[in-house]
C-alpha cells in the first residue's frame, strides 16, 4: 500500500471531530495570516498610566485631523506598566514591533539604558533638546531620570516634587501652629501632643507620618531630600556615606523603639487609606502625582488636609524632594521621527494640556512656561482652598537629581536592608537617639557598597577593557 | 478444535511483510510535526540557555562569553545562598507541615460513616482552585497590622495585643508557610484521599482482629500501602516550593525585610528581569534545575529501594 493510500485509509476513519479540529487550525492559520499588521501604517504611541489617557484622547484627535496622510496619524495604547516594561524590552532586545512614541515610568525606563549608548533603543534627543532651546525652558532635574552617562533619551513629563500633606483639622483642634517649623525635629516635637493615649490602651491614638523602614521609595526620598543617595553624579556608588548613615539612623528611630513617631500606612492599599481617613496617620510624604490619586480615592479628606513644604533635616537645609517620574520616548525603530517629535512636542509642551493635566491629576508640568497658568493658581478645595499648583511649582527648581543608574534597584535593596536591620535594632534594644545607630549605619552601609560594586565590577562591559561585542 | 502448529519455515504473515515493506522515513514524517515543536520551543532554549549561562549581558546587544564566572559567582554570592536558604526553609515547611497535615484531613474524611464528606472534601479542596496570586492578596489582608483580621481578632479578644503588630515583617516564613498551608493542603488531601481508599479493606479488618490498634493498623498497614503515593506528594511538593515565586512576590511584595522572603526562583527574576543580566539568571536557573533534577532521581531512587525491599 502506498503512503497515499495509507493516508488516505486514515483519513476515511477518522471521526468528524477531528476534521472539524483542522478546519478549526487551519481557519484560525490563515485568519492570522491574513491579518493586516498592526504597524501596517500610521505611527503609535503606547503609555501606562490611565489617568493621562483622558487627556491625551483629544490631543491624538486634533493631531489626526490635521495630518493629510495615514502614516502620521497616531494611534494610543494603554498597556499595564509591567506589560508595557516587557513589551518594550523585548523590542529593543529582539526587534519585536514597538510604539513609535513610548511613555514610560522611571524605574521601568532606566533598564532601557543599560549598555553601549549606541544601543539604547530611544533616540538620543541630547543634541536636539540644545539646538531648540528645550534645556532652557524645562525645569533641570526633570531631565536627570532619562540621561544616562549625559545623553537624553526621554521628554520629561513632570517635576513631581514632594510636599508634607498633614491633617489640619486635628492639627487645628489640638492648638498646633506649623508655620514656624522649618526642620523634621521641630515637626515631631510641635506634633507630640497628637500621640497622645486618649483611648487609655496604652498605645498612641495616632501617629505623626505614613512611614515605614520596608518602604523603599520613601527611604530614597528622604535620603535625596537630606543630600545623601545611592549614586554621585557619575553614577558612581556612593552608598557608604556619613550623609547615608546619619539620615538612615534617624529614620530608623522614627519607626522603631520609643521615639517612635511614624507608621505602616502603605500607598494604594485599602488597610493604608483607612488609617489615613481614620486619622491614625496625621501627616504624609505627598508628591503631586500622589495628591490626585488620594483625590480620587479618598474624597472623604477634601477640605481637611492642607500642605506645607517638607520639614528640612538642618536649618536652611531643602524644603522638598521627588519620587516617580515619567518620559516620552521616540524609538529608535519609529518610522518617521520628525513626526514623533512633532507629537511629541504637541503632548508634553503645551500649556493647555498641562493645565488640563494638573486639572486631573495635580501633576505639574516641567515646563516653566506653563507654570504662569490660572490653573496652577487656582484654590484646591481638597487642601482647604490652598492653591496646592504654585506650591508645588515653588520647590520645583529644588527638587534633586537622581541618577539613573541600570543598578538602581539593587543599590536601594541593600540600603533598605540596612535600614530594616537598624529598625530591627531600635526595636529591640529601645534606642531613641540616632546617635547610638550610627556606627552599625556606616558598618553596614560599607558592606552594602561593597556588595553593590562587587556586582557592578562583575559586568565586564563597564571595565576599561571591555569586550568587543 | 486444535489449531495446526506453523511450520518452522513459514514465510511471515502478510501484515508483517507489509510493515517491513514500510520506507523507513514514514514514521518520521508522523513524528515531525512533534519533534519540530520539541526542538524549537525545548531543546534550542535549553541549548541557547546553557549557552547564556556561560555569558554576560549587558543592554539590548551586548554579549560577552565568561566561561563559568556566573557559576563562580553564583555560588559566593551570599544572597544566592541567603535565597537557598529561604526557599528549603519553605520547602521543610511544605514537606513536614502541609503533608501530616493532609494526610490527617484525608485519614478523616476516609472514616467510614462520617456525613457531609463530599461537603467537607469540598470545602478543604476550594482554595487550592484560586491560585497563589489571589491567596497572596488575601493572606496580605489578613495579616495587615490594625486593620487586618489576624489582628483585629487578636487585639479584640486580648486588648494588650499590639494591633499593628507586623506579621509580614516579623514572622516571613510562617506567613508563607501558613498561606501554602491553606493553599495546598487540601489538594495533597485529594492525593492521600485516593491512596487510602486503596488500602485493602480485608488487611485492616484482619488486623484488627488481631488485636492491632489504630496506630499500629496505620503504622504498619496504611502507611506502606500509600507509600508510593506519599513519595509522590513529598516530591511534588518539594519540587514545588523550589519554583517558588508569586507567594511571596504578592503577599510581601518583593523579598521582604532584609531578604527574609527570597527564593530563589526570585533571585533569578530579580537578575535577569530587574538588573537585566540574563546570563547570571540562566546560570541561577540551571542551579536550580540541577537541584530539583537531584530531588527527582533521588524519589526514583527511594521508590526503586522500597520496591526492592
Amino acid at each position: 500500500m502506498s503512503v497515499l493510500s495509507r493516508l488516505r485509509a486514515f483519513f476515511a476513519v477518522t471521526t468528524p471531530a477531528v476534521w472539524v479540529l483542522l478546519a478549526l487550525a487551519l481557519g484560525a492559520a490563515g485568519l492570522i495570516a491574513g491579518r493586516p499588521g498592526v504597524r501596517a501604517s500610521g505611527m503609535s504611541h503606547w503609555l501606562f498610566a490611565k489617568g493621562h489617557v483622558a487627556v491625551y484622547v483629544p490631543v491624538f484627535a486634533k493631531w489626526n485631523a490635521e495630518q493629510p496622510t495615514a502614516a502620521t496619524r497616531v494611534e494610543s495604547l494603554l498597556i499595564d506598566g509591567p506589560a508595557l516594561e516587557r513589551r518594550m524590552l523585548s523590542a529593543f532586545m529582539s526587534g519585536t514591533p514597538v510604539a513609535d512614541l513610548v511613555e514610560t515610568e522611571r524605574s521601568m525606563a532606566c533598564r532601557a539604558f543599560t549598555g553601549p549608548l549606541e544601543d539604547v533603543g530611544f533616540v538620543d534627543l541630547t543634541d536636539l533638546l540644545k539646538a531648540e532651546g528645550l534645556m532652557e525652558k524645562i525645569n533641570g532635574p526633570s531631565f536627570a531620570p532619562w540621561t544616562s552617562r549625559g545623553r537624553i533619551f526621554g521628554l520629561p513629563h513632570d517635576v513631581h516634587p514632594v510636599m508634607l500633606a498633614y491633617r489640619a483639622d486635628l492639627v487645628e483642634a489640638a492648638g498646633i501652629d506649623l508655620s514656624k517649623v522649618e526642620t523634621w525635629a521641630e515637626f515631631f516635637a510641635a506634633m507630640r501632643p497628637l500621640m497622645a493615649d486618649g483611648d487609655g490602651d496604652g498605645r498612641p491614638d495616632r501617629y505623626l507620618l505614613n512611614f515605614w523602614p520596608n518602604n523603599r521609595d520613601l527611604m530614597e526620598l528622604l535620603l535625596l531630600q537630606a543630600g545623601g543617595g545611592l549614586f554621585d553624579a557619575k553614577e558612581n556608588v556612593a552608598i557608604a556615606t556619613e550623609r547615608n548613615a546619619f539620615v538612615l539612623s534617624s529614620l530608623a528611630t522614627w519607626c522603631a523603639g520609643p521615639g517612635r513617631v511614624a507608621v505602616d500606612a502603605p500607598d494604594f492599599t485599602a488597610a493604608g487609606n483607612t488609617l489615613r481617613l481614620r486619622g491614625v496617620v496625621v501627616a504624609a510624604l505627598m508628591p503631586d502625582w500622589l495628591a490626585g490619586i488620594w483625590k480620587l480615592d479618598m474624597p472623604d479628606l477634601g477640605g481637611k488636609l492642607r500642605l506645607m513644604p517638607l520639614p528640612a533635616w538642618e536649618k536652611g537645609g531643602r524644603r522638598t524632594s521627588v519620587v516617580g517620574g515619567t518620559m516620552l520616548g521616540i524609538t529608535k525603530a519609529g518610522k518617521n521621527f520628525d513626526a514623533s517629535w512633532a507629537l511629541a512636542k504637541r503632548l508634553y509642551l503645551d500649556p493647555e494640556v498641562h493645565a488640563e493635566f494638573f486639572k486631573r491629576t495635580t501633576i505639574i508640568p516641567p515646563f516653566k512656561s506653563s507654570w504662569s497658568h490660572p490653573a496652577f493658581s487656582a484654590p484646591d478645595p481638597f487642601f482647604g482652598g490652598q492653591p496646592s499648583g504654585q506650591l508645588y511649582i515653588a520647590q520645583a527648581g529644588d527638587v534633586p537629581t537622581r541618577p539613573a543608574s541600570p543598578y538602581n534597584l539593587p543599590a536601594l535593596l541593600r540600603v533598605n536592608e540596612v535600614l530594616i536591620a537598624l529598625a530591627d535594632r531600635a526595636s529591640r534594644e529601645d534606642i531613641s537617639d540616632p546617635a547610638v545607630l550610627l556606627p552599625e549605619a556606616r558598618e553596614r552601609l560599607a558592606e552594602a557598597q561593597m556588595r553593590v560594586e562587587k556586582m557592578i565590577n562583575r559586568n565586564v562591559f563597564l571595565r576599561s577593557d571591555a569586550p568587543a561585542r | 478444535m486444535s489449531v495446526p502448529a506453523a511450520p518452522l519455515t513459514s514465510a511471515p504473515p502478510a501484515v508483517v511483510r507489509r510493515y517491513r515493506a514500510e520506507p523507513v522515513w514514514v514514521p518520521w514524517v508522523f513524528l515531525a510535526p512533534f519533534l519540530l515543536t520539541f526542538g524549537v520551543f525545548m531543546v534550542w532554549p535549553l541549548i541557547q540557555s546553557v549557552v547564556l549561562a556561560c555569558q554576560q549581558t549587558f543592554g539590548p546587544k551586548s554579549t560577552a562569553w565568561v566561561g563559568f564566572a556566573n557559576f563562580s559567582f553564583l555560588l559566593h554570592d551570599p544572597l544566592f545562598w541567603k535565597a537557598v536558604s529561604n526557599t528549603a526553609m519553605f520547602a521543610a515547611g511544605s514537606v513536614f507541615l502541609q503533608l501530616p497535615v493532609s494526610l490527617g484531613l484525608a485519614l478523616l474524611l476516609n472514616r467510614p460513616g462520617l456525613r457531609g464528606r463530599t461537603v467537607f472534601r469540598l470545602v478543604f479542596f476550594a482554595p487550592s482552585l484560586v491560585g497563589l496570586v489571589f491567596v497572596g492578596l488575601l493572606f496580605s489582608l489578613i495579616f495587615a497590622p490594625r486593620t487586618g483580621l489576624v489582628n483585629s481578632v487578636l487585639n479584640d479578644f486580648f486588648p494588650a495585643f499590639d494591633p499593628e503588630f507586623p506579621w509580614l515583617q516579623v514572622y516571613v516564613m510562617p506567613a508563607l508557610i501558613l498561606a501554602a498551608l491553606w493553599l495546598y493542603a487540601g489538594f495533597n488531601m485529594v492525593y492521600f484521599l485516593a491512596a487510602l481508599q486503596g488500602v485493602p479493606e480485608e488487611l485492616m479488618e484482619a488486623a484488627a482482629l488481631d488485636g492491632a490498634g489504630p496506630w499500629h493498623r496505620f503504622r504498619h498497614i496504611v502507611l506502606p500501602e500509600i507509600l508510593p503515593v506519599a513519595t509522590f506528594v513529598v516530591l511534588m511538593s518539594l519540587l514545588g516550593s523550589l519554583q517558588l515565586f508569586e507567594l511571596p512576590y504578592i503577599l510581601l511584595t518583593g523579598a521582604g525585610p532584609d531578604n527574609r522572603g527570597l527564593t530563589i526562583v526570585m533571585y533569578l527574576y530579580d537578575n535577569g528581569f530587574v538588573t537585566g543580566d540574563l546570563g547570571y539568571a540562566s546560570a541561577v536557573g540551571w542551579v536550580l534545575a540541577l537541584l530539583m533534577g537531584s530531588f527527582a532521581l533521588g524519589q526514583r531512587w527511594f521508590n526503586k529501594r522500597q520496591e526492592e525491599s
